[in-house]
């Protein structure tokens, strides 16, 4: 008659012992779990992370387990089922694009630092967690985006709006599909009308995660950004060779100012490792993101090697997290939005709504 | 610039009052409470501020006393926008700006 004594409730408290590490709450009080059933000893439930792309997934099935097994008698097994469902930081309801829960934005202070490998790289990730993902190439100058990911149709008008392109389960937008090969030639006013039309003239349909591949430095298109939409978070990729990094403080300032959340720094081409000899050669130095990161204190999100496999699948249109998963650059990529995506979450739990009250 | 408290303003609760303005109280717990007038005889903008000298151009004495808030909306996460009932619609107001300018007997 062990099985009358195991409840729902005990074995919520057995589970109160486990916390989320970055929400800083035990995953009963964040109303993580889900649809739990008792049948003869033994215990099923779904944890519900705030995202699939979470890097201590596996940890928390596990301390789960254990402190359901250890804590509450008689239990013979337990078996945790994660699931993941992408929670939007508040903001009123008229400033935002319908259906998108999170607008990340990625910007880098000077141009060819990676910025745009990053951010395709993030999307191909995040959506190969099995998170649904749109990305934005909002970088007029040179938008880079529909080769990274190997998108040769061009998105159709339907009832008014534009239809993106999927590639590698992400759905696409590029500023540059408006000109077709020609330059974007563009004052100001121009930017800011075709960045409006690419956020919300798009049938994005349901996404948890949104990336913005924004031009370098900082401009009208940012302008734009911040003040069209609520921004999630914004990550800057930056070189670590000073010069590098003086000018990413400027973009990183920016974001400050317009009051979007920092979701932290990722160093590009930090290393290089010679393939004849295995020597390592830091070339632009190397450690200069972390530092800058720990003085304004703003997370740091790790560092990407300079691999020739990125260049070659950039080039031929598929991000290396897809192409080469075991690579050192593309693990390096894993992690980085593993940790972009943590801190997601956590703005999201942090954000208070911004509305205004009329009386 | 940037790790002066003014710059860290943050709104907890913004209201806009029919009639008389908006008030916002901050993180922190200090309130603000702006007139419609005084918001507009401090537009930020270009038209209302030299972009060359920072002079301001447009100050209280050329504002219509009745003048009102139209319509108020966040823009962004950062600055409130208002509409006021002379036409003028091109400032935005930052907090930071905001809080910067209160007319509270503590702050001003």
């Amino acid at each position: 008659m062990t099985n009358a004594t195991i409840t729902e409730s005990l074995i919520l408290d057995a589970l109160r012992s486990v916390m989320d590490p970055d929400l800083g709450k035990d995953i009963v009080s964040l109303n993580f779990i889900r649809n739990m059933r008792i049948e003869e000893g033994i215990v099923s439930f779904d944890v519900n992370l705030t995202t699939p792309a979470c890097p201590v997934k596996e940890r928390l099935r596990e301390q789960s387990r254990q402190a359901v097994l250890s804590k509450v008698p008689g239990v013979s097994d337990v078996r945790v089922n994660m699931t993941a469902e992408v929670r939007r930081p508040p903001a009123p309801e008229t400033s935002r694009i319908r259906g998108v829960k999170n607008i990340v934005a990625v910007g880098s202070g000077k141009g060819g630092v990676g910025k745009s490998t990053v951010a395709a790289n993030i999307a191909a990730s995040l959506a190969n967690s099995g998170a649904k993902v749109g990305l934005l190439d909002a970088d007029i100058y040179g938008p880079s985006i529909p080769i990274m990911m190997r998108s040769s149709g061009e998105p159709e008008m339907k009832d008014g709006t534009i239809q993106p392109v999927v590639a590698h389960g992400v759905k696409l937008m590029s500023m540059g599909y408006m000109s077709g090969e020609m330059p974007l030639i563009w004052r100001g006013p121009m930017a800011h009308k075709a960045l409006q039309q690419s956020l919300l003239g798009v049938n994005w349909g349901e996404l948890d995660y949104l990336i913005v591949d924004l031009p370098p430095g900082t401009g009208d298109v940012h302008l734009t950004l911040v003040q069209s939409v609520p921004v999630t978070g914004a990550v800057i990729v930056s070189t670590p060779q000073d010069v590098g990094l003086q000018i990413s403080m400027k973009t990183l300032r920016m974001f400050q100012q317009t009051k979007v959340p920092l979701l932290g720094i990722v160093e590009n081409m930090s290393s290089y490792i010679c393939p004849h000899c295995g020597g390592r050669d830091e070339i632009f130095g190397h450690g200069g993101a972390a530092r800058a990161a720990g003085t304004l204190g703003v997370p740091f999100l790790g560092e990407i090697p300079l691999d020739s496999a990125i260049r070659k699948h950039s080039d031929t249109g598929m991000p290396v997290v897809l192409a080469e998963p075991d690579s050192v650059s593309a693990r390096a990529l894993s992690e980085i939005t593993g940790k972009v995506a943590q801190q997601i979450s956590i703005q999201a739990f942090k954000t208070i709504p911004l509305t205004i009250i009329e009386e | 610039m940037l790790t002066s408290p003014e710059q860290g303003a943050t709104p907890a609760e913004i209201r806009k009052k029919a009639g008389e303005g908006i008030v916002i109280r901050w993180e922190g717990g200090h309130s603000s409470t702006f007139g419609a007038r005084f918001l507009r005889g401090r537009c930020p903008c270009a038209q209302c501020v030299s972009e060359t000298t920072g002079q301001r151009l447009v100050t209280d004495e050329h504002i219509d006393p009745g003048v009102r808030i139209e319509t108020a909306r966040t823009v962004g996460n950062y600055a409130l926008h208002f509409s006021f009932s002379d036409g003028h619609t091109t400032g935005i107001y930052s907090f930071d700006y905001l809080r910067r300018i209160c007319p509270c007997e503590d702050c001003a």
